[in-house]
């Protein structure tokens, strides 16, 4: 299945055919960001299309996620505008950004260890929840009746990554491999219009990736959500994205399908004599 | 209106002299923070056990010299206890377990000193009196003076310390980077105890001159909430700014208290006049005159 | 106490996310109520009642109030005796001045309580972590200083000693210890209730995901200024609360030092031994400190016979601290997990494969 959106997307540059080029969901344009002097992105340009799964690669301290936290408002950049669904929204805070459905998983899990798993994926579902405070103190009526609303979401998301079997234990007392799951459970929870994975693969045995990339592409085709991915191992990469965009000390050096970043002299010079990991 | 005038000086250069004094007990603070990321809020009950140690040591019939030496050696010996016992298992555990596992700290420790050495207050004499220097216009306290004097000894002390010495020099490196440090050789672990103990050290130095002016008793462990203060205007991690902050507080405090008192008729405007100054000033810089800055990474 | 979870199917989301789920905790949840409000004031006598129940009471209204703000919001705050001070005298005021109907009092005693935290609360707008804890300091230092300067606050007394008006709700005279125990007891079991709601909901998701990892609290969209001022301004309700029952139900006559800073820290300790981030936990801490001394006494008069006292204060010191250290190093979630430790084997009991 994504190889064939994949060989859509090779068929002609991008701007050529318009037919074949779905819509930008998100464009980033010229972003430019620094830390007291020392520049982490570098007037990067890029487009997240709708439907897509958008590979985002490079070597360590590329910036790669520093983009991810300037896609999420953690950081702000200095120059460039961000758009999204065609409007621009380059300052708004993280929690307006996750309102207007972006949800994100970080490089070295970021659930909340002392909840559990349930209560991991409920707390994804916060834009959902509308009730006041009075009603939520009492638990009663229209509160209680959306905190079913969302446990009834939650538990179909948990029969989707297969993890009935932990869903009161608290989650920090799991195994990294499952935890990686569960976070990728809380992003799904927010049925994001955009979803952002930070490395979803790092420290995985191979039975953990298989299974990992078969929820994200599932998370693809069957709901539909646009991705985009950091990650290392290049297998991967090359095998689940549409497209894939290469950044090299901040900077944008290359983007295209698997095919032509695989034959890339720039990217490959980029990647000579660093760790490949 | 001259008169006026020595008033005022007289009191800004006592507030600023007991703001020496602040600043020594906040430096404890500071150098533990450095090293290790942990919020000691102990610092006052190490300064009470110190003192209490000492002055108990003296009263034995020990020289002061001995006494000093003794007590100094109890504090090393108490940071690695502590090191072991209480810090190491809490490795990696968040800041704020490790700061109110401080608290326990600062209670067993009161306990504990007053336990081995009684809840009676001491009178501890230096030999130095607190009276006015003469021949001068203003009247400053000759204590005050010494310890002041005594607060820049340790301060350049430790920054010789810090800067000269192979130890030291290892120290600077665990806090700038743990695992670099690690990576070099350097133990953690020892680094740890080695910041402890100097703390220890500058808690006794701390005691005493607060013991002399207050006698030596459970309030000490009190002054640890202005040298608080003091750390949070000055920023956590920063020696000047502990020095810095010292001044301000005690300086600005002495002068809001009694102009208050003499203009509006309000009193004890200095049990809480520090912290709303660092308040304020915190407001504009969220991590103190001369704290680093904290980047969020995810 | 053993548990037959065999056959307990809950057949909707909703019977499953009850707070007691299991038909034996409903039922020891009962028994322990008709205990508390029926046999304890038949049985036991004024000084229990008092010194003892009623106290006991209070500080887990207050170390409650402390573990919404500090186990669940991961806010420390060093200032909640002055806010449960700021509690009592604003009853106080309500009462004399007004003479409003008692529960009126205690809730306007609350929300009172609830701006003062809101105003503290303010700063974490710009401060963090250790700093802004700091800063919670100053509102202990503030409000001390702010009710013995004014007698405007103690309608006229001296350094703010204020002796509390007789209690009268709808014709019953709260009067004797046992009419204080039940008033107490009823107000703490209906706040009690609503904080364990708010924390199951999204509140207190959103809370707990401020005190995990605030970054990506934010990415999942909680607002971490609001939530953190709710945090405050319920913490600061309860802490209120607390105070003005603590002043109308136990002391009776009130002195600012009965609010001074070692209160704080005794409410910061109970929340860690009972167990930071749950509403049991907050009952057994306060169990636990109210109960320290007169077991401690208890056990050393059996050794020793003179100078104890002091030596009695100290060993408190000691062991309250050293109780801190421990629970922290050992069971972060404090006497309330072991508790639902020993409750999971018992489930389990005698099978434990």
């Amino acid at each position: 299945m994504a190889n064939s959106t994949a060989t859509t997307a090779q068929s002609g540059p991008p701007s050529s055919v318009a037919g074949n080029v779905k819509p930008a969901l998100m464009q980033l344009e010229e972003i430019e960001l620094s830390f007291g002097g020392l520049t982490a992105l570098n007037r990067v340009s890029l487009d997240i299309r709708s439907g897509e799964i958008l590979g985002i690669i490079g070597p360590n301290g590329a910036g790669k996620t520093s983009l991810l936290n300037v896609i999420n408002g953690v950081y702000r950049p200095q120059k460039g505008r961000i758009l999204f669904q065609g409007q621009d929204r380059t300052n708004y805070r993280p929690h307006q950004v996750a309102a207007q459905g972006v949800a994100r998983t970080f490089q070295n899990v970021g659930l909340f260890k002392g909840m559990t798993t349930l209560d991991n994926l409920l707390a994804g579902r916060k834009s959902f929840i509308h009730t006041n405070f009075f009603l939520q103190a009492l638990y009663w009526g229209p509160a209680l009746k959306t905190e079913v609303a969302q446990r009834e979401k939650v538990e179909q998301i948990i029969d989707f990554l297969e993890i009935q079997a932990i869903r009161n234990t608290p989650v920090g007392t799991l195994p990294y491999g499952l935890q990686k799951r569960v976070e990728l459970g809380r992003a799904l929870a927010a049925e994001p219009k955009l979803l952002l994975l930070d490395e979803p693969m790092a420290g995985m045995n191979l039975e953990e990736k298989e299974d990992m990339s078969r929820f994200i592409l599932d998370a693809n085709e069957e709901l539909g959500y646009t991705i985009a991915l950091i990650e290392h191992d290049m297998g991967v990469v090359m095998d689940i994205c549409d497209r894939i965009v290469v950044l090299d000390y901040g900077s944008k050096i290359a983007e295209g399908t698997p095919d032509e970043i695989r034959n890339n002299p720039d990217v490959i010079r980029a990647y000579l004599g660093t760790d490949e990991n | 209106m001259v008169d006026e005038f020595w008033f005022a000086m007289e009191v800004l250069i006592s507030g600023l002299l007991q703001g020496f004094m602040y600043s020594l007990v906040a430096i404890g603070f500071v150098l533990i923070i450095k090293s290790s990321g942990v919020f000691n809020f102990a610092q006052g009950s190490m300064c009470l056990f110190a003192a209490l140690g000492f002055v108990s040591f003296w009263e034995a019939g020990l020289n002061f010299w001995v006494a000093l030496g003794l007590a100094l050696v109890m504090m090393i010996v108490l940071a690695v206890v502590i090191e072991r016992v209480v810090l190491r298992p809490l490795v990696a555990r968040p800041p704020l377990i490790l700061f109110m596992a401080t608290i326990g700290l600062a209670f067993l420790l009161e306990g504990l000193a007053q336990a081995l050495w009684g809840t009676q207050p001491h009178g501890l004499e230096l030999g130095i009196p607190d009276s006015p220097l003469e021949g001068l216009p203003v009247d400053i306290s000759q204590f005050e003076l010494f310890a002041a004097a005594i607060s820049l000894l340790l301060v350049l002390a430790l920054v010789i310390f810090f800067h000269r010495t192979r130890v030291g020099r290892a120290l600077r490196a665990v806090s700038d980077d743990h695992e670099a440090a690690m990576s070099v050789g350097i133990s953690l672990q020892m680094m740890w105890g080695i910041t402890w103990a100097i703390a220890g050290g500058v808690a006794l130095v701390a005691g005493i001159m607060w013991g002399t002016r207050l006698g030596v008793q459970y309030s000490l462990t009190l002054i640890v909430l202005k040298a608080l203060a003091v750390l949070i205007l000055g920023g956590f991690n920063s020696i000047t700014g502990a020095v810095v902050a010292g001044l301000i507080i005690g300086g600005s405090e002495k002068l809001v208290e009694v102009y208050l008192n003499i203009i509006f008729g309000i009193g004890g405007v200095e049990s809480f006049f520090a912290y709303a100054l660092a308040m304020f000033v915190l407001l504009f810089r969220p991590y103190g005159l001369f704290g680093d800055e904290i980047i969020d990474r995810v | 106490m053993i548990f037959r979870e065999n056959g307990q199917y809950a057949a909707t989301y909703a019977k499953d996310m009850r707070i007691f789920r299991l038909r034996e905790d409903r039922v020891a949840v009962a028994v322990l109520l008709v205990v508390a409000f029926v046999v304890v004031p038949l049985v036991a006598n004024d000084y229990w009642l008092s010194s003892i129940f009623t106290l006991f009471l209070i500080f887990s209204l207050a170390a409650l109030g402390l573990n919404l703000l500090t186990g669940y919001c991961g806010q420390l705050s060093l200032g909640h005796a002055a806010f449960m001070a700021v509690g009592a005298y604003a009853a106080f005021n309500f009462a004399v001045r007004l003479e409003t109907p008692v529960l009126f009092n205690f809730i306007g005693a609350g929300l009172v309580t609830a701006a003062a935290g809101f105003v503290f609360a303010l700063p974490s707008l710009r401060i963090k972590g250790f700093y802004l804890a700091v800063t919670t300091l100053s509102a202990q230092f503030f409000i001390e200083w702010l009710f013995v300067s004014f007698s405007w606050f103690s309608a006229g007394s001296m350094m703010g000693a204020i002796d509390t008006p007789p209690m009268r709700i709808l014709g019953w005279a709260v009067e004797t210890p046992r009419d204080k125990y039940l008033l107490t007891l009823g107000v703490v079991t209906v706040l009690a209730l609503l904080a364990k709601n708010l924390t199951r909901g999204e509140i207190g998701r959103s809370w707990m995901a401020i005190r995990d990892l605030d970054v990506a609290a934010e990415i999942m969209g909680v607002r971490l200024f609001p939530y953190k001022l709710l945090a405050f301004a319920v913490s600061s309700f309860y802490a209120g609360v607390a105070g003005a029952l603590y002043a109308f139900c136990y002391l009776g006559s009130v002195e600012v030092t009965a609010f001074e800073l070692a209160l704080s820290f005794r409410l910061l300790g109970m929340v860690i031994i009972g167990g930071l981030g749950t509403i049991m936990g907050s009952f057994l801490g306060a169990g636990f400190i109210v109960l320290l001394p007169i077991f401690i006494s208890i056990t050393v008069a059996a050794f020793a016979t003179r100078g104890l006292t002091d030596f009695l204060s100290n060993l408190e010191l000691i062991v309250f601290g050293g109780l801190i250290i421990f629970f922290l190093i050992v069971e972060p979630y404090g006497l309330a997990r072991l508790w639902h430790t020993t409750k999971e084997k018992l489930r389990l009991w005698p099978f434990p494969y």
